[in-house]
């Protein structure tokens, strides 16, 4: 049975990455997108890397889906104000024979060179796992995944997180937040009850399980990636459920909460340097600790980078009034 | 039990690739979303058939978050659709 489930994943995979790219319409791309990334999901788990399972269903499949709808309504918008049309949307391909043929031979390539360097991998090599086994005992945690990343090669998480908020400073640089979701219901003046009623039952639930997730990191998989993929995901409920949250202008406690995993994150590091040590070598007996306290920050900022990007811009800078655009304009 | 659960698993991936034909073929927005939050719930139920045969309890923590970011999905998606009523088109059934 086992050989059945894993040829169906993989051929379902196959099939719903080639109609989401093929696909003309960018509603349904995204749907096959969002489909795609749940089956993907199921295959880092049968490949047994439920870490990556974690983080691909939160953030592969859950919060980038709600990212390309939030993108999908801010260029309907953008379409609707310059007064376009919409083009009537049809499948197939557009590029002719020239594009058609440059793209598959560019696929066909890369795959033979991916191919060709596992086949030139040593045979029965034992990768870095004995190693890391054999330190565990110092790392501060019993998980294996977060001993590398959040010790061994703490370092490159600490580039990544940075990564994270280059993003964001990104995001604000180009773009004016605007929300592409009308947060209260035209008629009735509010969000529908079944809309709150949800919200606020998933939302009490998601931050014990980020609170969970980012706990269970030091000795299952979990840790900050997946609690704030989760955290984000409740951010992004509760954007979508009080009109008068989606607006707020912005505030310096936003700026500090984006930062706040990359200077805990390094404040941590200087420390060691200054008292002698290396960049985030940990002293003995501290590990586990210096690790959750980088973790707790860490998720914090992942959540609210998530909430926020959510926005699709910067927030607007002082009164809120003159600036709801779209969100205030109901009867 | 192991071999029961895993060829349920088989099945459910098996209704999950006839719900990819909904997907594809539309026609309106909300059938394609509602075909991909199904596809959220058997996810949910595939993992709980992979931990009974043996895959390991931590399968339950991706069930979890399974289960929560789908609703995200949804959420955004129905806010969307009073969002974006096209021109001369229903509100959440706008042909796409």
């Amino acid at each position: 049975m086992i050989p059945a489930l894993d040829i169906l994943l993989i051929v379902a995979l196959l099939w719903l990455a080639r109609q989401a790219l093929v696909a003309r319409d960018l509603f349904k791309g995204v749907v096959l997108f969002i489909a795609f990334g749940l089956l993907l999901a199921l295959a880092w788990v049968r490949l047994r890397a439920p870490d990556i399972a974690l983080a691909e269903a939160a953030i592969g499949s859950g919060l980038t889906g709600a990212l390309f709808l939030s993108t999908l309504g801010r260029l309907r918008r953008m379409e609707r104000e310059a007064g376009q049309a919409e083009p009537p949307p049809e499948d197939g391909r557009r590029g002719g024979w020239t594009g058609g043929f440059l793209t598959a031979a560019g696929t066909v390539l890369v795959t033979a060179l991916l191919g060709w360097a596992v086949w030139a991998l040593p045979a029965g090599a034992p990768g870095l796992g004995d190693a890391v086994q054999a330190r565990l005992g110092e790392s501060g945690v019993s998980h294996r995944v977060t001993a590398v990343l959040l010790n061994f090669r703490a370092y490159d998480t600490l580039l990544e997180v940075g990564v994270l908020l280059v993003a964001i400073v990104a995001v604000w640089a180009v773009a004016r937040a605007d929300f592409p979701f009308v947060t209260r219901n035209a008629e009735a003046g509010s969000v529908p009850p079944q809309q709150t009623a949800l919200v606020n039952l998933l939302v009490p639930v998601m931050l014990v399980v980020a609170g969970y997730l980012l706990w269970i990191g030091a000795t299952a998989p979990g840790g900050a990636f997946q609690a704030g993929a989760v955290l984000g995901g409740a951010g992004v409920l509760l954007l979508l459920s009080r009109p008068h949250w989606a607006v707020l202008p912005e505030r310096r406690w936003m700026r500090t909460g984006l930062a706040a995993g990359l200077l805990v994150f390094l404040g941590v590091g200087l420390a060691l340097v200054i008292a002698g040590r290396r960049l985030l070598e940990y002293p003995a007996g501290w590990a586990g600790a210096l690790i959750l306290l980088i973790e707790a920050a860490v998720t914090l900022s992942i959540g609210l980078t998530l909430t926020l990007l959510f926005l699709g811009g910067r927030p607007a800078a002082g009164d809120p009034a003159p600036t709801m655009t779209h969100t205030n304009q109901q009867p | 039990m192991s071999g029961f659960a895993l060829g349920a698993a088989v099945l459910l991936l098996l209704t999950l690739v006839a719900g990819m034909v909904r997907v594809v073929r539309g026609p309106t927005a909300a059938d394609r979303m509602l075909a991909a939050q199904l596809f959220g719930t058997t996810g949910v139920a595939v993992l709980l058939l992979l931990v009974l045969a043996g895959g390991g309890s931590v399968l339950l923590d991706v069930a979890l978050v399974f289960a929560l970011l789908a609703a995200v999905v949804g959420v955004a998606f129905a806010r969307r659709g009073i969002a974006a009523p096209q021109p001369g088109r229903g509100g959440g059934h706008e042909r796409e």
